[in-house]
């Protein structure tokens, strides 16, 4: 009760120069609206920045996992007539967003204009049999489509495949599923093949037009009842209709048994791979292989500018922190400055005041508790103030205060590849965080006004504690 | 405990001009005794505020010592002051002081804040002294809706808020018109005269001064030997026509207009 004399003074006092005190409030939680703000955005930018970086370690990883895949890995396709094949395909440029570099939705990459050429499934054995092997995993893979004779405007006519679909047989064993890349990975319905299945297939979305089955439906192939098991995405540059079922069961309805059209053979590490390729090709002598060196460099190039990316996206949050840091100090620096001179220029003008108190008996302390109580009053309006214009404003006071930060802020990242031309990083996409202040965070700022506007009025209200009553009171 | 209200002993004050010294007050010996209503006086720059403020504690001597209703308070520390003028010294200006944001009693009861009584009894022994004073009326008032006079009366309310052993009025009457300055002077020696109240006046007015029991004069800072019985007397005039009247006229004897005194006062 005794002080609550001072309390109501204090609340009187604040309330005399309605138009300072507002002024002050405004310039000061306009501070403190900063103060909310920029620590809500570097928050929300280090969370984008986690997000990111996990995502480039993530990707990174998986470009990891295909160096060294790629480094063990040997294709071997039958030689003559392929003309596309394989490694021959456009390399380093155009990566299909989303996917890997291994053709579409990540199974295995298809041939293109593949004259159909087999190699005795016996091959298989004997490549397994070679010292250096890890795994050889044979595909069996046929297009069936209807053949049409065209006429050139030459007067002659060629006789060519008009594509429908392609069956690509794959050994589905759960080791060989699970370890390498042979199924496709962007499953949208349904489930991916697994060890064991028979009579079943998985479509990509595009076949699934052509065959008019969805999900759980028969489909007739070659005369054959299947059932559509899962349904991928199918984002492959040529669009072709691919239908993947167990390798045993592609050979029996194509009438190819015993028949491989490539296989992929891993060395057990990368110093053997020039030899096990000499002592593969001495096989057959149809055999070309392809040991993915040319590849190498658009891998190792996609992995540079994800490690480039991250680096800098990194060096602009530390920067912006920085800048983040200079801001607040500013904003606290000035928070106590506004305080000092107002609670200085209301000390001064009212020293008379001061001096009559003092005549009247009142302490020094009396004096300085009367003024920091102002002060700390004038401050926590405008910490209330701030922290309410601070939560409307935040997402668009950060941005307007931090600069963005390369990836964080965009949903992909462009690159300019080697070759001159636009790459879109794929897997780096980020939903945009906004800056929304915690409750911690409010109350905290809050608290950081109340002991600005304390710490402000320490001077004033000492100067005024000090005041001589005799003095003060001659002052007019 | 002596019957001495205050003693002052070779009480000197130097003020310092620049390279100049200036002596305010020289060799000042003063017994006021409990009840006494002294008056001093002087031309401009004897030295009077200067005496009062060194007697209020508001300012320290150079040499000499002061003390209040027995107790040397030119030994207490400056930290221990406040407590002598809140509970042993009440002040009055000429310019009455008043808080402007706070009302009469409020005003009247700033003094007891930090006492040990309770918000109750501030808030009615405030009530009470603005009784005292005539002013129960305009209470809740603020001062700038208060005539001077009747801000004058709270600032005396305010004075006699602790019960302090003694009240120094400082040119109390010097911002008031003829009227209230009767009013004003009156008022003080009933408080004197009713209550006991000991108090030092400090002004130039004669007619004003004259109506302590006790008249020094100061020159130069120093206390002139010669000193008067006052006479509860003041030499009043309408403020209408300038004729001399008497303290308790209703009318003027010479122009017969309502002069309007406080027959309380």
């Amino acid at each position: 009760m005794k002080n609550l004399g001072v309390f109501t003074r204090a609340l009187r006092n604040v309330s005399r120069r309605k138009i300072r005190v507002l002024l002050v409030v405004v310039a000061l939680s306009l501070s403190m609206a900063i103060l909310v703000s920029i620590p809500a955005g570097i928050m929300a930018n280090q969370e984008a920045a986690k997000e990111l970086k996990a995502n480039y370690e993530a990707y990174l990883g998986d470009i990891q996992e295909e160096i060294k895949e790629a480094y063990t890995l040997l294709e071997v396709r039958y030689a003559s007539g392929d003309f596309a094949g394989g490694g021959g395909f456009p390399e380093v440029g155009s990566f299909p967003e989303g996917g890997g570099f291994f053709g579409g939705g990540g199974g295995r990459r298809p041939g293109f204009f593949r004259s159909e050429n087999f190699f005795n499934e016996s091959l298989v054995l004997e490549i397994e049999a070679l010292e250096g092997t890890d795994a050889v995993i044979p595909f069996f893979e046929k297009t069936e489509g209807t053949n049409q004779t065209i006429s050139t405007p030459f007067g002659t006519s060629i006789e060519m495949l008009i594509p429908d679909y392609t069956i690509v047989g794959v050994v589905l064993d759960n080791q060989i599923i699970s370890y390498y890349n042979v199924l496709p990975n962007t499953i949208l319905e349904g489930r991916n093949l697994e060890e064991g299945d028979t009579g079943t297939v998985l479509l990509s979305l595009n076949s699934t037009d052509y065959f008019g089955a969805g999900m759980g439906d028969p489909v007739d192939i070659l005369g054959n009842s299947f059932t559509v098991v899962g349904i991928y995405d199918e984002t492959d540059i040529l669009g072709l209709n691919r239908v993947y079922m167990s390798l045993s069961e592609a050979q029996v309805i194509t009438g190819c048994e015993g028949q491989v059209s490539s296989i992929d053979v891993y060395a057990t590490n990368e110093n053997v791979v020039d030899e096990l390729a000499l002592e593969i090709s001495a096989l057959d002598e149809n055999i070309t292989i392809t040991t993915y060196e040319t590849r190498l460099s658009g891998i190792e190039f996609r992995a540079e500018m994800a490690e480039e990316n991250l680096e800098l996206a990194e060096a602009t949050l530390s920067q912006t922190q920085a800048l983040a840091f200079q801001e607040i100090g500013i904003a606290i620096v000035a928070t106590s400055l506004i305080v000092l001179f107002t609670m200085l220029y209301t000390v001064r003008e009212r020293t008379k005041e001061i001096g009559v108190l003092k005549a009247i008996g009142f302490s020094n302390g009396n004096i300085m508790s009367q003024f920091m109580l102002e002060g700390v009053m004038i401050s926590a309006i405008a910490g209330l103030v701030g922290v309410v214009i601070g939560t409307i404003a935040a997402p668009v006071l950060s941005t307007a205060l931090l600069p963005p930060i390369t990836g964080i802020n965009s949903n992909s990242v462009n690159v300019t590849s080697f070759v001159g031309r636009q790459v879109s990083l794929p897997g780096l996409s980020l939903s945009a965080t906004a800056a929304i202040p915690s409750v911690e965070l409010l109350l905290l700022v809050f608290i950081g006004a109340l002991l600005l506007g304390a710490l402000g009025t320490l001077y004033p209200a000492w100067r005024a504690s000090r005041t001589s009553p005799m003095e003060a009171l001659r002052h007019e | 405990m002596s019957d001495l209200a205050l003693k002052t002993e070779n009480l000197d004050k130097l003020f310092k001009l620049g390279k100049r010294e200036v002596r305010a007050l020289s060799d000042v010996n003063l017994d006021i005794e409990k009840g006494d209503f002294v008056s001093i006086m002087g031309p401009s720059g004897s030295g009077k505020t200067t005496l009062l403020n060194v007697l209020g504690c508001l300012d320290k001597p150079t040499h000499g010592t002061v003390s209040l209703d027995g107790v040397n308070v030119t030994a207490v520390p400056e930290k221990a002051l406040h407590k002598t003028r809140k509970h042993t010294v009440g002040f009055i200006f000429q310019t009455f002081n008043l808080m402007p944001w706070l009302n009469a009693v409020e005003n009247v009861e700033l003094p007891m804040e930090g006492t040990k009584m309770s918000k109750d009894e501030r808030k009615k022994r405030a009530r009470e002294l603005l009784q005292m004073v005539g002013l129960s009326q305009r209470a809740e008032h603020r001062p700038h809706k208060l005539s001077a006079g009747e801000q004058q009366r709270v600032a005396i309310a305010r004075a006699l808020a602790n019960n302090p052993a003694i009240v120094l009025a400082d040119e109390p009457t010097g911002n008031l018109d003829a009227k209230t300055k009767y009013e004003i002077v009156r008022l003080l020696s009933k408080l004197n005269t009713d209550q006991g109240t000991t108090i030092i006046m400090v002004t130039h007015d004669r007619q004003v001064g004259s109506r302590a029991s006790r008249m020094l004069f100061l020159n130069d800072g120093r206390l002139l030997k010669k000193e008067r019985k006052g006479s509860h007397f003041m030499q009043l005039t309408c403020s209408h026509c300038g004729k001399e009247i008497q303290p308790d006229d209703t009318f003027c004897a010479g122009c017969g207009k309502k002069l309007g005194l406080d027959k309380e006062g």
